[in-house]
Formats: C-alpha cells, sequence, structure tokens
C-alpha cells in the first residue's frame, strides 16, 4: 500500500489539533457531545536530529516515529534515555531505527513484536489493547505497505496437533427420545410437522410413530449443546410457540437436556479418516490483506469486540472514537449490531472529517453493512455526520431497498437535499451482508456502489463545492445524532476516507472482505503420507451463528514435498468429533492431489465456500476434516436409511358427491338442452359470470352467489332452448306454444312439459336422483299452483306458455339434479 | 334470438336447487348399476350420459365389465374440452388458476391422453398438439389455442399430433415435453432464476411442495451466488429455512440453464421461450456479489441429490443414471420416479372422486392403480379405473 497520501492526511490532523481546542468549547448541537470518548490528541516537539539516511528510514519516520514518539504515546518511556528498545528516541531516526528492527515483522506487520506486546496489554494509550494494537499494527503496514503488490504472502505456521475429540452421539433406540423430548413434539409441533398434516411442513419429527420422528428429529438436536438444538433455536426465533416463547424454549431445551444427559459422550467413529483437529484460534490470523487505505482519516474495524467505545484505528488523530448506547452489541467476528441503538463520536473529534474533507474537497464513505430487513425507512441512518433531521454534512441511509446518500454542498441544502439514491426498481439494498461504498468528488457528484460494483445511478444534482459544511457535527453510526431514525442492522467496518475512491480501489477493497479470518491448517501428514502436509481452510465467523470456510487447498510446509497422484474424495467438515449435519459442500470432491497442480501456495481443490453451524462459540468449537479416501485411507460414507413412510391417520369420510364446476356446468346445460356453448347469447352470459360459478366440487363451498350465477345461466339455456322453435319441438314434442297458458290443462303441462324435462335432465330410475314425485309436484306447483305461472285471471299474455316452459325449464334445470354428480 | 327471461317468483329456480339439495344430501342410497352407470358417466366427462350411453354403460357393468363402461364415458368429448382441459389448466399457470385459457401445455397433456402417449413421457418428449384452425400456432402468442376454446371445437377431434420441433424451432434435444411448451415458459421461465420451473413441476407432477422435501443434509456444493447465507445477518435462517430447499433443488434446476422466456417490453403476453445451448442464461448469474464464493452456473450439467437422504422415498428409476445434461433427461428423472406416477394417479383420483384418498382403502387402490399405471402409463385407463372407484356402491 502507498502511504504517502496518508500521511499527509495524519500530518493534517497534527496540524489541525490547535485549532480543534480552539473550538472544543462550541455550543453542543441537539443529542451531539463535544466530549471525546478517550484523550486522543497527541504532543510532539520539532525533531532536530539527523536526516533519514535511507528511503526505508524515512518511511518508518514518517509512519511509525512520528505518531508514536510523544510523550503520551511510547515516547514517555522508549524514548532518548529511557528504556530500551529506544525505538522512538527522537535525537536520531535513524538509531532509532536499529533499535526498531528486531521487532518488526516484515512478512506479517500484524505479528511484529511492536504490535503484540501492546495487543498483550503493555501500555496502551487508549482504554483497549486491542485498539492500539491496531492502530500501531496500521503504522507498520504503512512503513512497509501490503497492498500495492496486490496482497502480501501469508506466513503459515504449523498448528498444534489434537487428537479429535469425543462427543455424544444418538443411541439407535429411541426410548431416550420417546420419554424426554418426543411428548413434547407430539403435543405442539403436530399441526404441521407430520407427514399427513393438511400442509406438511419436514422434518416430520411429531409424527405419532416415536421411531419415524427419532429419524427424522436427529439434525434438529445438538446432544453436546441443548441450547444449540434448532428445536430450541426456533422457539427463541418466535417459531410457533405454544404460549410464551422464552419459557417454551428453556421448556425443550430441558427436554433435550435430560436426554442429553443419559447419553454417555463416545469417541469419534474410529472407522473415519481424519485430521487432526483445531479451533480457530489456533489458525494462522489472516487478517490485514491488500485494501486500498491511503486515504483513510477514519477507520473502525470493531476487532475490541466487548465495552462501550468502539474505536478509531485509522491513526488519524484526533480518533473519533465511539460510544455505544441503547440497544445494540458487538458480533462475533468483528462488527457492532444495531437494534435500537447508536454510535456516536464527540463533535470535537469529529471536527477532523469536516476539516481533511473540505482541504481535498471530495470523500468516500465505505462500510460493510448487513441491513437486518427492506422494510425500515426514514431514511434510517446508517452512517451520519450530522446534528439532528435537519441538519447534516453527509448521512448514508436506507429506506427499504435503496441507499439513500445525503450531503451538504453548495448545490444541495444544509440536510443534504436533494438525496441522491439507488433506484427503486434495481433493489440495490438487500437484508445481507453487503460492501457499500458512497463517493464525492467535484467531477461525478454522488455516486454509490454496491459490492464493487456502481449502481449505474447518477446524481441528478450538480456537484457544488463544501465550503458551507458544518465540523460542530458529529460521526453517528445507527441512527441519526437526535436519536430519532434508528437503523437495524451490523456494520462490519466503516471507514472515510478524504478521496474519492475509483471504481478498482472500491473492487480491491470488496474482494479483501471483512472480518477477523485465520487459515485452518488440517494436519493430513499421515494419512498422505508426507511430512507437514495439511489441508487449509480460510475460516472466518461469518456471522454470530456461523463460520464460513473457504478456499480448501493442500500445502505441505516442507518447500520439497510435491505430492504425487493421491485421491482425495468425499471431504466433510467435522465439528466437536462429529461431522457437521448441514454444510457439506465437499461431500462430492473428487480429485487428486498432484505436481501439475501444486505449486508453493498449495493446491486448490474448490472455488466453493461453505457455512458450518457454531456450536459452543469460536473459543470452544473444534473443527477436523474426514475424508471418504485420502490416499490410501478410504471410508466408505454410509447414508442413513430414508424414512419408511409411515401410513398417515385415516382421515374424516368426505362427502360421495359434489358439485360441477364452472366448465362442467356450462357443458352438461349444453349437453341436456341441446343448444350450442358458442350461441352468443349464451356464450356472452357464460363468459360474464364464469368465475362466478363453483370453481371447487366441494358442496360445503356452495355459495349464494354461486346460485345466482347457475341461475342465469340455465335461464339462458332454456330460453334458447323454448325461442328456437326446431329445437323446443324435438324436447316438447306434441305442445302448442301458441295456445294460451290458462288454457292448457294441467295434464298437458305435466305430460308434454314437465315429463320431459325430468326425462331428459334427471334421467330416469336412478335413485341417486330425487324422488321424481317430489320434483314433478313443485314443477307443477310452479307452473298451475295457485300461484302458477300458467295460470292468470283471465287470459294469459300470449307469450306466457313460452316463458312458463322456460321457468320450468331453468328451475330444473339450475337445480341440484344437474348441479351436483 | 332475443333473451326473454322468465317471471321469478316464490317458486323459482333457486327454490328448487335448494330443494334437490337437501334431498341429495339428506341420505345416501344404495347405489345400483345405472346409479353407478351415471356416477361414472358423470365424473368422466363432467356432463350426464344421455340415456342411450346410460344404458349401454349399465349393460357393460351388468356384465361385470365397469372399465368398459368407463371407457364408453371417456369416449364423451367433454373428457377431453372440459374434465382434461381443466385438469391440467392449473399446472400451466403460476396462479394456479383453472380460469386460465386453454393453452399448447393443457392441449399437449390433452392430446397425450387420448393417444395414450406413455405418460412419462409427458416431461421430456418432442411432443407438440396443435389444431388446425386459424390463427396458426404462434411462438409469440396463444392466440391459436384461445381461439380453439372461443369456437367450442371438439379436442377430441381437432388436436393433432406433432413435434415442437417441427412447429416451434426448438432443436429436438432442447425440447422437454410440457416443460419446454409456450405457456410453461411464460408462467415459469419468466423472470426469475427458473427455480419456479422446478418447483411449479414438483408440485404439479411429483405432488410435492419444497416444503415436505427439505433435506439440509445434502451437499451445499450447487447453491448458487445469489442465495444469502445469512439472510439480515443470521445464518440460522438459511440453515433452518433455505439450504434444505437450495441444497437438492439447484443441482436439478441447472438442466434449466439454456432456457428463458424473452418479451417486448411492457408486453408480457408476446413473448417467446429462448433456447441458448451452450450459453448459460444471464439469470443463472445475477446477483452473483449475494454470495461471491457459491456456485457459479458453468453449464446445463444436473445431478439429483435427493437419490440419496430422506428424498430417496421418492423412488428414484434405478435404471436412468441420477445426472445427466439438459431438461429433457430431468424430465425423464422425475417422471420414471414412483412419485410421479404416484402424483398423476392421485390427482386423477381427486378429480374423479371429487376428494383426496381418506383411508387406507383409497391409498390401497391408489396403489394399485399406480402399479397398473407404471406398466404402460396409460393416463386414460387410470381415470377409467379411478372412476370404477369411485362409482359408488
Amino acid at each position: 500500500m502507498g502511504f504517502k497520501t496518508r500521511i499527509d492526511a495524519a500530518w493534517k490532523a497534527w496540524l489541525l489539533f490547535p485549532a480543534l481546542a480552539l473550538v472544543g468549547l462550541q455550543a453542543c448541537q441537539d443529542g451531539v457531545s463535544n466530549e471525546s470518548v478517550q484523550e486522543t490528541s497527541i504532543t510532539t516537539s520539532t525533531y532536530n536530529g539527523p536526516a533519514a539516511r535511507t528511503s526505508d528510514i524515512q518511511g518508518f519516520r514518517i509512519s511509525v516515529w512520528e505518531p508514536l514518539r510523544a510523550q503520551n504515546r511510547c515516547g514517555a518511556c522508549h524514548g532518548a534515555g529511557g528504556q530500551a528498545p529506544l525505538f522512538v528516541r527522537e535525537d536520531d531516526v535513524n538509531q532509532a531505527y536499529e533499535a526498531v528492527n528486531p521487532f518488526i515483522n516484515r512478512v506479517e506487520p500484524d505479528e511484529s513484536a511492536l504490535v503484540t506486546k501492546v495487543a498483550n496489554g503493555h501500555n496502551c494509550w487508549e482504554a483497549s489493547d486491542s485498539a492500539c494494537a491496531t492502530i500501531i499494527a496500521n503504522y507498520v503496514q504503512s512503513w512497509l505497505g501490503d497492498g500495492s503488490g496486490g496482497g502480501r504472502q501469508i506466513e503459515l505456521e504449523a498448528p498444534p496437533e489434537n487428537v479429535v475429540g469425543e462427543s455424544k452421539v444418538f443411541p439407535d433406540d429411541a426410548t431416550l427420545f420417546a420419554i424426554h423430548v418426543h411428548p413434547l413434539l407430539t403435543e405442539y409441533c403436530s399441526e404441521c410437522h407430520v407427514d399427513d398434516a393438511a400442509s406438511p411442513q419436514s422434518p416430520y419429527f411429531a409424527n405419532a410413530d416415536a421411531d419415524s420422528a427419532y429419524a427424522a428429529v436427529k439434525t434438529s438436536i445438538d446432544l453436546d449443546t441443548p441450547r444449540n438444538s434448532r428445536l430450541v433455536q426456533r422457539l427463541i426465533e418466535l417459531h410457533n410457540c405454544w404460549d410464551d416463547c422464552p419459557g417454551n424454549a428453556q421448556e425443550m431445551q430441558s427436554a433435550i437436556t435430560r436426554m442429553a444427559d443419559a447419553i454417555s459422550p463416545t469417541p469419534v467413529d474410529p472407522d473415519l479418516v481424519v485430521s487432526y483437529a483445531l479451533s480457530l484460534p489456533e489458525g494462522t490470523v489472516a487478517s490485514g490483506g491488500s485494501r486500498q487505505e491511503n486515504d483513510v482519516i477514519a477507520l473502525y474495524e470493531f476487532k475490541t469486540g466487548e465495552g462501550n467505545v468502539a474505536y478509531d484505528t485509522s491513526g488519524v488523530d484526533p480518533a473519533i472514537n465511539l460510544s455505544l448506547s441503547g440497544d445494540m452489541g458487538w458480533v462475533e467476528g468483528w462488527g457492532l449490531e444495531f437494534r435500537d441503538g447508536k454510535a456516536q463520536g464527540s463533535t470535537n473529534d469529529s471536527q477532523k472529517l469536516a476539516q481533511l474533507i473540505q482541504a481535498t474537497g471530495e470523500y468516500t464513505i465505505e462500510a460493510w453493512v448487513v441491513p437486518a430487513n427492506v422494510t425500515q425507512e426514514g431514511p434510517a441512518r446508517i452512517i451520519s455526520y450530522s446534528a439532528g433531521t435537519d441538519d447534516r454534512n453527509f448521512t448514508l441511509g436506507q429506506t427499504l431497498y435503496t441507499y439513500n446518500f445525503l450531503h451538504r454542498s453548495s448545490t444541495t441544502d444544509g440536510n443534504g437535499e436533494p438525496a441522491h439514491s439507488t433506484s427503486d426498481g434495481d433493489e440495490d439494498l438487500q437484508a445481507t451482508e453487503q460492501h457499500v461504498v458512497a463517493t464525492f468528488d467535484p467531477e461525478h457528484g454522488r455516486r454509490i456502489y454496491v459490492n464493487g460494483v456502481f449502481t449505474d445511478d447518477e446524481d441528478e444534482t450538480a456537484p457544488g463545492n463544501l465550503n458551507d459544511w458544518d465540523d460542530t457535527y458529529a460521526l453517528v453510526l445507527g441512527n441519526e445524532a437526535s436519536s430519532d431514525r434508528p437503523w437495524a442492522g451490523k456494520v462490519r467496518l466503516l471507514a472515510i476516507h478524504n478521496r474519492a475512491l475509483n471504481e478498482q480501489q472500491i473492487l480491491q477493497n470488496f474482494e479483501a472482505g471483512v472480518g477477523e479470518k485465520y487459515f485452518l491448517l488440517f494436519n493430513v501428514s499421515g494419512l498422505v503420507n508426507l511430512p507437514q502436509s495439511y489441508i487449509v481452510f480460510e475460516v472466518s465467523q461469518y456471522d454470530n451463528y456461523s463460520y464460513m470456510f473457504r478456499q480448501p487447498k493442500f500445502i505441505s510446509l516442507d518447500a520439497g514435498v510435491v505430492p504425487g497422484d493421491i485421491p482425495i474424495q468425499g471431504m466433510r467438515i467435522g465439528i466437536n468429533g462429529k461431522e457437521a449435519a448441514i454444510g457439506q459442500a465437499y461431500a462430492r470432491l473428487d480429485t487428486s492431489l498432484n505436481a501439475a497442480e501444486y505449486s508453493q501456495n498449495g493446491q486448490l481443490l474448490s472455488r466453493i465456500a461453505t457455512v458450518i453451524a457454531s456450536e459452543k462459540g469460536a473459543e470452544g468449537d473444534q473443527f477436523f476434516l474426514t475424508f471418504e479416501r485420502l490416499g490410501d485411507y478410504t471410508h466408505v460414507f454410509t447414508e442413513p436409511e430414508p424414512l419408511p413412510l409411515a401410513s398417515p391417520a385415516d382421515a374424516e369420510p368426505r362427502s360421495e358427491v359434489g358439485l360441477r364446476t364452472f366448465d362442467e356446468i356450462n357443458a352438461s346445460m349444453a349437453e341436456l338442452t341441446g343448444v350450442s356453448q358458442t350461441l352468443s347469447t349464451v356464450q356472452e352470459t357464460y363468459t360474464t359470470i364464469r368465475q362466478q360459478l363453483p370453481s371447487s366440487e366441494d358442496v360445503n363451498g356452495f355459495l349464494s352467489s354461486h346460485q345466482v350465477a347457475v341461475s342465469q345461466l340455465a335461464i339462458e339455456y332454456c330460453s334458447a332452448l323454448v325461442d328456437d322453435t326446431g329445437l323446443r319441438a324435438g324436447f316438447f314434442p306434441g305442445l302448442d306454444f301458441s295456445i294460451n297458458a290458462n288454457d292448457i290443462s294441467s295434464a298437458t303441462w305435466q305430460s308434454q312439459v314437465v315429463a320431459p324435462l325430468m326425462s331428459r335432465f334427471m334421467g330416469e330410475n336412478l335413485a341417486s336422483q330425487p324422488d321424481p314425485a317430489l320434483v314433478e309436484g313443485e314443477l307443477m306447483d310452479l307452473l298451475t299452483g295457485s300461484a302458477g305461472l300458467a295460470r292468470c285471471t283471465g287470459q294469459c299474455a300470449a307469450d306466457r306458455t313460452e316463458k312458463a316452459t322456460k321457468a320450468a325449464c331453468a328451475s330444473l334445470l339450475g337445480s341440484a339434479v344437474v348441479l351436483l354428480q | 334470438m332475443s333473451v326473454t327471461r322468465p317471471p321469478s317468483g316464490p317458486g323459482s329456480a333457486l327454490k328448487l336447487i335448494t330443494f334437490g339439495l337437501a334431498l341429495l344430501c339428506a341420505a345416501p342410497v344404495q347405489s345400483g348399476p345405472r346409479e353407478q352407470a351415471k356416477r361414472i358417466h358423470d365424473r368422466i366427462a363432467g356432463v350426464p350420459p344421455s340415456a342411450e350411453v346410460l344404458d349401454q354403460m349399465v349393460s357393460e357393468i351388468e356384465a361385470n365389465d365397469p372399465l368398459a363402461a368407463a371407457m364408453l364415458a371417456i369416449e364423451n368429448p367433454n373428457f377431453y374440452n372440459v374434465t382434461l382441459k381443466n385438469w391440467a389448466t392449473p399446472w400451466t399457470n403460476e396462479e394456479m388458476t383453472p380460469f386460465a385459457p386453454l393453452n399448447d401445455y393443457s392441449a399437449t397433456v390433452i392430446g397425450m391422453v387420448r393417444d395414450e402417449v406413455p405418460f412419462n413421457e409427458l416431461l421430456s418428449a418432442d411432443i407438440l398438439y396443435v389444431g388446425s384452425n386459424a390463427p396458426a400456432y404462434s411462438n409469440d402468442n396463444n392466440a391459436h389455442y384461445e381461439a380453439m376454446e372461443n369456437q367450442g371445437l371438439n379436442l377430441k377431434e381437432e388436436l393433432l399430433r406433432t413435434t415442437q420441433s417441427g412447429v416451434t424451432g426448438l432443436p429436438p434435444e432442447g425440447t422437454a415435453g410440457v416443460i419446454t411448451t409456450r405457456a410453461a415458459a411464460r408462467a415459469f421461465f419468466v423472470d426469475g432464476t427458473n427455480r419456479a420451473m422446478f418447483s411449479f413441476t414438483m408440485l404439479n407432477h411429483l405432488c410435492r411442495d419444497l416444503e415436505q422435501i427439505k433435506d439440509p443434509t445434502r451437499p451445499h456444493d450447487r447453491v448458487r451466488q445469489d442465495v444469502a447465507r445469512s439472510p439480515g445477518g443470521d445464518s440460522r435462517v438459511f440453515f433452518n429455512n433455505c439450504v434444505g430447499c437450495h441444497a437438492g433443488m439447484e443441482p436439478l434446476t441447472q438442466a434449466y440453464a439454456y432456457y428463458d422466456y424473452v418479451y417486448p417490453e411492457e408486453d408480457m403476453e408476446a413473448g417467446h421461450i429462448s433456447y441458448t445451448p451452450g450459453e448459460v442464461q444471464h439469470k443463472y448469474l445475477i446477483n452473483s456479489s449475494v454470495f461471491k464464493d457459491g456456485f457459479a452456473t458453468p453449464d446445463n450439467h444436473w445431478d439429483n441429490y435427493w437419490r440419496k437422504g430422506v428424498n430417496a422415498a421418492l423412488g428414484w428409476d434405478t435404471s436412468l443414471p441420477g445426472s445427466g445434461d439438459g431438461a429433457k433427461s430431468q424430465g425423464q428423472e422425475l417422471a420414471n420416479s414412483h412419485a410421479f406416477a404416484e402424483c398423476q394417479v392421485t390427482k386423477a383420483f381427486e378429480a374423479i372422486c371429487l376428494r383426496p384418498p381418506v383411508d387406507s382403502a383409497d391409498r390401497s387402490k391408489i396403489g394399485e392403480i399406480t402399479t397398473n399405471f407404471k406398466s404402460g402409463y396409460n393416463m386414460k385407463r387410470v381415470f377409467a379405473e379411478t372412476a370404477v372407484y369411485c362409482a359408488g356402491d
């Protein structure tokens, strides 16, 4: 990494200090404190000693010696005449250089004794040893450089040789499960997690049959750590609790604990082909990497992992250390999680942002974030340099699926509006870990990059200047300074640069990743019969609940070793004595370790990464690898036998009859009346009411709206039948429609209208149809009863005979004799 | 012709409907051959039989050959125009509505049943059914089939068997039965990531919602880059809700890597299927930064991880390799499973018996019909056998 610009920024910060002191008593903004969390200013004197003899010494002077020689840094003890080593002696930087060299690891600057000594508790000037160590590590990296060459070579170290430990395994017999856990499952989970549920949800651990439930539940129970059981965790996540979730989770955990307590730990399966075991801290630290940080002026990596202060480890003083308040916490593997809280710096310390950014006229807000959801708005403040809801220099916020970038300039107002946002439709913001970068420069204005890629949203506001920035505001994360625009999510890294990073630099930082990473070297020397041979994974704490394993490769630390053609198949990751149930991405690995693919950096085995659930936390979890085949060693992986499908219990008897549905009704009416479905009047009506007709055969779903639609359609078909003289002559042979309805005898109505209708629509001699006498009675009552349609006072209207016939037809056609099947 | 509406009054149609319902629901009746024949016809054709057909069916039943009676009902055109069309239409759209118009997917199902084409070719054959009506089949719209439906054409007579490769221009190796019909592409290859095609095929043709076949223990190596491993920063969501489906689904869905449905902007109905052999569709590679160390699809090679684990119970055909390239061989894998056969029988059962199987007698019958079905995969016979079973005692 080139360090000149960054150190320039540091120098600017020191020059700035007297000015900060002058404004230190400015009035507080709304919710903004001007008090520093820690004393972060430094005091140095002018150097009058000999000039640096080499460029390396000059680099040491600028990057390490100057910031550390202050009296409130290392200069208090390790200056001239003080305690050895005199690496910050102020009389001669060349001698200081000679003194520091034994304590510098040029291959791994992070591992320099100068860093580790402080990390282990040696006179840190901050409250956190890790914060001081990070700052010094950054100084050393600035001196030696770690990024300009595209990444440095990690020096892998041989880990301790731990034999895989023992763990509890499930007994073959389901008795313990049936006694302790199964009753809870059958009582509370059987509405869904049984294979014959109305909407069955796998796994079927609540089946009434304990054996099948036991076979299904094993991946949901953790015998070594009952609380980590998915049965417990799902209740903690509020998944269908039966009353009080925490109480239910405790009840489930207790039941699993009773079951687990009755099981003795067993050693790892002796038939497995296993590597040696490792925990995460036993790996080689892979932090650092090739980030572009030449112009960083505030940096938060959140390595502390505890306490109420998040430290600015940019090394650019004054550090804007952030006070944590409200509902929030630390993320394992580095980061802060905001629920309804904030992390805020003082206005005094935050002044360096305004001063250093105004000096360049451009800047970058770079962060690794994990929005908790895509429903928050406001914008919800992720990172803000502001005083309240109406006053800011800049803010990176969230509104649903978009990132918002508010920024004060000569072309925007004091609230940074109009805001620049990513396109709604693109949904650039997702509720997953994202690298988001917001840049401003006078040429391009505001730009937002997500995961290393420009979102293609151009700033519609002309770029202005930053002359109106207010240096009395505070840097705040996770909320507004006034605490009324909370953002839910995680920030795993924040870097503020006083230059606009270009696309290549942004991509470089995205690819450098985030968080604490280790190389875990699983010893397989004995299996491949080659010295110092390992399968190496890059492992990081992915979130509070899992680890990410990536980039598996084979390597020997013995430079003389080159593998022959050694087969490697079916690699699985083990945790705490057993193979992880979920997350085996290398189970289908089938390749060989060979000289052609092997180099001094090893042989990459897969480009796929996977996540493995955490059980006991990073300190307690022990990992190992198993192989179906490695070299001459083999172990046939056997899948558990598929569960025999239990016969579901008998359901309630269902009706033997059902409704005809829409097309069936239409086709039936056409078939029975002889009227074509494509007759325009019929087709128009059917098209109109089609979706109002029953679509399900279930008689219990029959609605009054269905009745109305059926009647409409029946009337349409019967009208068409009676209006068509040819059709009606065939259907009602002998009936003279010109005779007045009143003059047609009941016997004629019965024999020439009712009888043909019943015969055709109901069929004959069918016990499954209604009693013909009853149907005939109803129809005759309709026609010739006391209020019968065919009976009028005096003469009926001339068309009454047709109408009465249509009515009788429609009454029967639209009735259950046709509608039911 | 003018429509004359009859007068309404207290004794009108609604009263009689209610009356009839009450009568029929009041007490079950003993079914003789006539009642059985009537029900068989009602259920198969969706319409009542004519007196003549009813008599013929009664004769067959009395001659102890109820299957022959059912086959008579199957001759009714409404078996094709109504029963089969409404049976298949919900499979052809994402909303699963039966009210969608006839299309090349549903027409092909109807034709395959009519012609007794082995139904296990449903997801793999180079097959298509069209009519002779205007407008002709088009890759860019459904007008041909909608005209067929609007004109009330007799599908039993009108549908002509042809090939997709001959009509749509897909190469024969790019065809996969109804999967590569225009209607299926419109519904399930449109936008998205093509996972919809797989999940709906599983639902419609293996009768399994993905929720029912979750197996988080399958290897994760094919889960694509667009799947977050820690949604909202909580990987438990991935472990509990995501990976159970994705682990097994992804290596099977890879078979569709060369398919898309492309359409003009603002007119999704005017699109056509796109097939790009050798070139993975962009949709398989979108959102790659969500988990950049996830699987990047290089080709259309598929593997069935569910042949092991709990989903081995789906009954995969051991004579098939369980892996291959493209939708055709994947369709064979799915359609030769026991679950596919059982699903078709169960769907027919529900369509004919108007209810799901409820007891051991029903399940036993479905098992028996499934066994028969797997010998020749004659779907028409499944309808007939089922109708006989549900004809009543």
